[in-house]
Order: C-alpha cells, then sequence, then structure tokens
C-alpha cells in the first residue's frame, strides 16, 4: 500500500463516515424518541412490572441489580488468589482503588480520609457503574412495545418495532436513586459530624444563640449603648444559623437534581442524536456520557466529602 | 393566550434564559482557572480539583431549568 499523507487519510475518513451516515440512514433508520422522565413508562401510564409488597420491580431497578452484581464479582474474583506483586484483575481492582484512597486522603487528611472512604468510594464506584452501563447496547432497546410507523428527519417513514417499555433502563434515570444517594450522603455527614465534635458543637453551628443572650444581658445590665451593636449582630447571628440549616436540607435536592438532570438529559441526547443521524453522530456524544457519567459519580462523591470535611472540622469559638 | 400556547413558551424562556446563568458562571470560573493556571503551573491539580467542583455547582443550575422545560414539555 503507499504511504499515505495526512490530507488523504483526512479526506477517506470524512468520506467513510459519509458513507455510513447514508447506508445507516437508509436501511437502519430509527425512531422518534419517547422522552418520558418516570421509571417503567409503557403506553399510557408507568406500570411496574411487578408488585412485591411495597416495592416495585421497574426496569431501572433490574439495571441497577446488574451493576451490583457486576462490582461484586468484579471485586470477588480480584481478590481471590492474592499475590504479593499483583497481576491482571488484581491489579485493576489495586490502581481503582489507591486512586480514590489517594482523591479522599488529599481533601480530608490521613485519618478522616480513612474513615469517610468506604461510603465516599462507594458511592462513585455504584454512580459510575450505572452510568456507564448505561451505554451498553442492551439498555433502551429491548422491551415490550408495539409496531407501528413514525416519521424521521430526512430518512422517510420508519416502520417497525418500537418499544414502550424497555427491559433495562440506566439506574440512575431514575429520580429515586439520585434520591436515595443524596439521603445516604446527608445521613453520613450529620452522622460523622455528630460523633466527632459532639452533638451540642454541632448543633451550635445551627442554633447561634450566644450573641443574642449576651446582648441581652448586656441590655439588663444597663449598658446600652454597647448592648445595641451586640444585640444586632446577635440577630443576624440567629438568621445566619437558620440559613445554614435550611441550606444542609436544600443541598439533598441539590445533589439529586444534579445526578438526575445530567443522566436524563444525556440519555434523551443520545437517543436524539441517534433519531437525527444514525451511525456517525452518536459515537462523539458516546465519549461525551462516558465523561459526563466519571465527572458527575467525581462531583457527588467528592462534594459529600467536602462537606463531611467541612462537618468535623471543629468550630473555632467567636468571641468579640 | 391558551394554555397549549402558554406551556410551549414556558418551556422555551425556562430552558432559553435559564441556560445563561450557568454558561456566564462557568466562563468566570474558566477564566480565573487559567489566570491561576499562567500565574502558578505547578499548582495545577489544586487548581483542576477546585475548578470542576465549583463548576459542577454552577451546572446544577442549568439542569433545574432543563427538568423544569422537560416536566412543561410533558405536561
Amino acid at each position: 500500500m503507499p504511504k499515505l499523507g495526512l490530507k488523504s487519510k483526512v479526506a477517506i475518513g470524512i468520506f467513510v463516515a459519509l458513507l455510513l451516515m447514508l447506508i445507516g440512514g437508509l436501511f437502519f433508520p430509527a425512531p422518534r424518541p419517547d422522552i418520558h422522565l418516570s421509571a417503567n413508562y409503557g403506553g399510557e401510564s408507568p406500570e411496574p412490572f411487578y408488585r412485591l409488597g411495597p416495592i416495585y420491580i421497574t426496569n431501572t431497578l433490574i439495571a441497577s441489580w446488574i451493576s451490583i452484581l457486576v462490582l461484586i464479582g468484579f471485586f470477588y474474583f480480584a481478590t481471590r488468589k492474592m499475590k504479593l506483586v499483583p497481576r491482571g484483575l488484581q491489579n485493576l481492582a489495586e490502581t481503582v482503588v489507591e486512586t480514590l484512597l489517594g482523591f479522599v486522603e488529599g481533601v480530608a487528611g490521613k485519618e478522616n480520609g480513612r474513615r469517610f472512604f468506604p461510603i465516599i468510594a462507594t458511592i462513585f464506584l455504584f454512580v459510575i457503574m450505572n452510568a456507564w452501563m448505561g451505554l451498553l447496547p442492551i439498555f433502551n432497546v429491548i422491551g415490550t412495545g408495539h409496531t407501528g410507523t413514525s416519521d424521521t428527519l430526512f430518512w422517510g417513514k420508519y416502520s417497525g418495532f418500537m418499544v414502550d417499555t424497555a427491559l433495562f433502563r440506566p439506574a440512575n434515570t431514575d429520580i429515586n436513586v439520585p434520591l436515595m444517594l443524596a439521603l445516604v450522603s446527608f445521613m453520613a455527614v450529620e452522622y460523622w459530624g455528630i460523633t466527632t465534635v459532639g452533638f451540642r458543637q454541632y448543633a451550635g453551628k445551627f442554633f447561634r444563640y450566644r450573641q443574642l443572650l449576651h446582648g441581652l444581658g448586656q441590655l439588663i445590665r444597663g449598658r446600652i449603648k454597647s448592648a445595641v451593636g451586640i444585640l444586632f449582630y446577635g440577630a443576624i447571628d440567629v438568621f445566619v444559623g437558620v440559613l445554614e440549616l435550611v441550606s444542609e436540607c436544600v443541598r439533598i435536592v441539590s445533589f439529586t437534581f444534579r445526578l438526575f438532570g445530567n443522566m436524563t438529559a444525556g440519555e434523551v441526547l443520545l437517543l436524539m442524536m441517534a433519531f437525527l443521524i444514525p451511525v456517525v453522530i452518536a459515537v462523539p456524544f458516546y465519549g461525551l456520557e462516558m465523561i459526563l457519567g466519571f465527572v458527575q459519580a467525581l462531583i457527588f462523591a467528592g462534594l459529600t466529602l467536602v462537606f463531611a470535611t467541612v462537618a468535623v472540622t471543629p468550630h473555632e469559638a467567636e468571641h468579640d | 393566550m391558551d394554555a397549549e400556547a402558554m406551556k410551549m413558551l414556558g418551556a422555551g424562556l425556562a430552558m432559553g434564559l435559564g441556560a445563561l446563568g450557568p454558561a456566564l458562571g462557568i466562563g468566570i470560573l474558566g477564566f480565573g482557572a487559567m489566570q491561576a493556571l499562567g500565574r502558578n503551573p505547578e499548582a495545577r491539580g489544586a487548581i483542576m480539583t477546585n475548578m470542576i467542583l465549583a463548576i459542577a455547582f454552577a451546572e446544577a443550575i442549568g439542569i433545574y431549568c432543563l427538568i423544569v422545560a422537560i416536566i412543561l414539555g410533558m405536561l
């Protein structure tokens, strides 16, 4: 084969991409995607596959079971016959654990890092496994549906099978999973805070009445001039405490919607891109989705870590 | 002005106006990070980590607007 210069390689690449686009569009068009936020949407209204008492078995639940099994299987097989010099699966597991431990200890310090590590690493691995497994070809396309027709944008009509209720759906697109992770992280941060600095000091961050009481004491003793200043700052302090309390609770909502919104928007983006231009355009968006899954897992675990570090720092006494 | 038209208008305005703030915020963050990186290339790790953290905070607000727009589109 003659040596190809850069320009001819680029030209051949563009030609192949256009050819794939044409073939994909003419022979494999995709139907218009149906966008639904609730988990098991089929036709008219969400109905889970099975009700086990209060538990609804939906497609996102099955997907999260798969990622749990994959994680457990991976770490089980990686630690079966452990050698001192790791090879293969054990090497990969050790790399993952060491990188995460380095990240956690870098933010929280050595001893706190060891204490926070299990929950932070589990949150990270669960979110990233859910996000990346959602990119496999079996998700969102296998399921019960109906045969129908739908218009595509440039490629005529698509007539064939259209999925109504998918069998597997990425677990992060069900709002319950990010909500569960946000509640777990909230409870873990409160637990670490209360067990490290004690309940009175931790609650003293939110109910700051000391300066107000000091000001009232000054008022009673008759020193009006200093009392007014201290009372003013005391009132502001109480307000700041209430604001901190509200901000702690709103963090749950913010964590939930950040993860849920990113994952759902990514899924909708991939379906829309496959609908618009069948084979070619989905590839760079798959890369975007992989990066986004990693970044969102890092953000979730990292923010939990940062708030936990702030919660266990003893409150420096402010006296004027 | 019937309900359908207002719904569509609301969805479009929600996403359109809502994307303005986070985009500007992320741009300002990137500007600050580039300046810091230019002054002190050795602190690359710390700068990048904190920048990504702050970008996630700013982006979450844009995602809230996206959820509102999707819900308005589905109603």
